[in-house]
């Protein structure tokens, strides 16, 4: 059975995109049959963070307005086996999705694939509705800043209230929480909210934790998802993320000080 | 889609909205028999009768001719603004529109709420209010009124009892609301706007286990989080309306 994920967040510029490129890398690495779907219609940029940006004929508009076939539109990942690519329109605005047609375009990709990654808009407009309004599951993307993680809590809400599980009263959404950008330094001199903070606001269920990181910057320029990037931190943090949400339990890294702490901690321990 | 075509130019747009309202239950018809109960429910609670909106519910009287224009201005004269009738005959109905009411179709019976629950305070036995509530037929337990909300109440979210208390396990977090006619009470953080004794009973509070809250509220007389001393913030707190102010203390 097919798992409809969404990657929201409300704010925007935390990572949402990043985060939908590099969790469907990973989990198409691990063999899973993997689609990702832009909803970000008129600002569309997972083509570009996924590298495919010159091979987009149709999109997701064209297919739901019947002008194009969804086997048209999906576009096969370069880099790894089992990995699709949905693209957004950049020419139409939010208004050309319907639910009628999203409904459709997911129920036939649930025949084929075992993993739909819906890429959300910022927001809690239409289309960040539609992107998560038929979804199994959510991953909450958050910075740790005061605005990121109220506009989380909002997206939670309407988690809970605006979706078709939340309609029909049945198992409500499974929440995760993604914490990205994180920086452990601005951490402990009190410039970030700590991990413990954001979890005792949100109080949902940790997925991952991904360090701040030039990995991740060249990554999105170079159009390659930085899970291909095995030695970054970054890269191996989204890895542990899709390991966790395919069950397995992992210990969490990066959300402390390295090493050369010592003297930090001595004096930039006094500072908080 | 279209509706928002030309947003720039509309006078108004439609909502919708789930607001707060009092439903007064008539058990007897009589415009006089009315009169009194409400003279001795206003030297009661005063700060309730503020041109309050109510619903006249009419569901319990079974007589297909009302008074209806009569008992409004009873209501009137005693501070409370009929918006609407709730119930009764097609007569009934057909009044309350040469009226400018609104009309509203009765509920189950197991959903119907007393405007006793308004007031916590208990009246004294053998008097004509309480003797009324007593008599009438399928009230709802009391307790009934009362809220429970397991979980996060999170950022735009608005919880309300309106009849009642509202208890809410969990936070209450940054930019949601919670609302109650009674007292309300947060186990976990609160870090939101906590309005209690929205129909203007003083004697409501707010018990929380972390304060942290944006806006505190008791029947109207608020503190924004500026106001609140900075030694309770973080401490588990209750608030309550005394001598004409806002007083927020430490719990236990």
């Amino acid at each position: 059975m097919a798992r409809i994920i969404v990657v929201t967040s409300g704010k925007g510029g935390v990572g949402k995109t990043t985060s939908a490129a590099a969790i469907s890398t990973g989990l198409a690495l691990r063999g899973k049959k993997t689609v990702v779907i832009d909803f970000d219609v008129g600002l569309r940029n997972l083509d570009l963070i996924m590298g495919c940006e010159r091979r987009v004929v149709y999109d997701l508009v064209n297919v739901i307005q019947g002008e194009a076939g969804l086997n048209q539109a999906l576009i096969r990942d370069k880099r790894v086996e089992n990995l699709f690519i949905l693209p957004a329109s950049q020419t139409r605005d939010k208004d050309a999705l319907t639910q009628e047609g999203v409904a459709e375009i997911l129920e036939k990709l649930k025949e084929d694939f075992d993993f739909i990654i819906c890429d959300s808009p910022a927001g809690i407009e239409r289309g960040a509705q539609l992107a998560m309004y038929f979804a199994d599951e959510a991953i909450v993307v958050t910075n740790p800043e005061v605005s990121s993680v109220r506009d989380s809590d909002r997206i939670l809400g309407l988690l809970a209230s605006k979706t078709q599980r939340a309609e029909r009263g049945g198992d409500p959404i499974k929440e995760h929480l993604l914490i990205t950008r994180y920086n452990p330094e601005r951490v402990t001199t009190g410039d970030m909210l700590t991990l413990e903070d954001i979890r005792e606001i949100l109080s949902v269920h940790l997925l991952g934790l991904i360090p701040e990181s030039e990995a991740v910057l060249r990554a999105s320029n170079q159009g390659v998802p930085v899970t291909h990037d095995a030695s970054s931190d970054a890269g191996q943090a989204y890895s542990d993320t899709v390991s966790r949400l395919l069950g397995e339990e992992l210990p969490l890294r990066f959300h402390e000080v390295q090493r050369k702490g010592l003297l930090s901690r001595m004096f930039g321990g006094s500072r908080r | 889609m279209s509706l928002n075509a030309d947003s720039a130019n509309v006078a108004f747009t439609f909502k919708g909205g789930m607001l707060p309202m009092t439903v007064m239950e008539l058990t007897s018809a009589d415009p006089e028999h009315i009169r009194r109960q409400l003279a001795g429910k206003l030297s009661q609670s005063p700060a309730f009768f503020q041109h309050t909106p109510v619903v006249l519910s009419v569901e319990k009287l079974d007589e297909p001719h009302l008074a209806l224009e009569r008992i409004c201005a009873v209501c009137r004269d005693h501070k409370l603004l009929p918006v609407a009738v709730r119930g009764g005959s097609e007569p009934v109905r057909q009044s309350a529109w040469a009226l400018g009411l609104g009309w509203f179709a009765p509920v189950e019976e197991s959903r119907a709420r007393t405007l006793e629950s308004v007031s916590r305070t208990p009246e004294p036995a053998g008097d004509e209010a309480s003797s009324v509530s007593a008599a009438a037929p399928g009230e709802v337990d009391r307790r009934a009124a009362t809220r429970l909300f397991r979980g996060t109440v999170r950022s735009g979210q608005q919880v309300s009892a309106s009849d009642g208390d509202l208890i809410v396990i969990g936070a209450v977090n940054a930019g949601a609301e919670v609302l109650a006619a009674g007292s309300i009470h947060v186990y976990g953080a609160l870090r939101g706007r906590a309005l209690a004794g929205i129909h203007g009973n003083t004697h409501a509070g707010i018990y929380c286990r972390e304060l942290e809250a944006e806006l505190l509220s008791v029947a109207g007389n608020y503190k924004r989080m500026e106001d609140i001393d900075s030694q309770l913030l973080g401490c588990a707190a209750e608030v309550h309306f005394t001598k004409e102010q806002l007083e927020i203390k430490p719990l236990g």
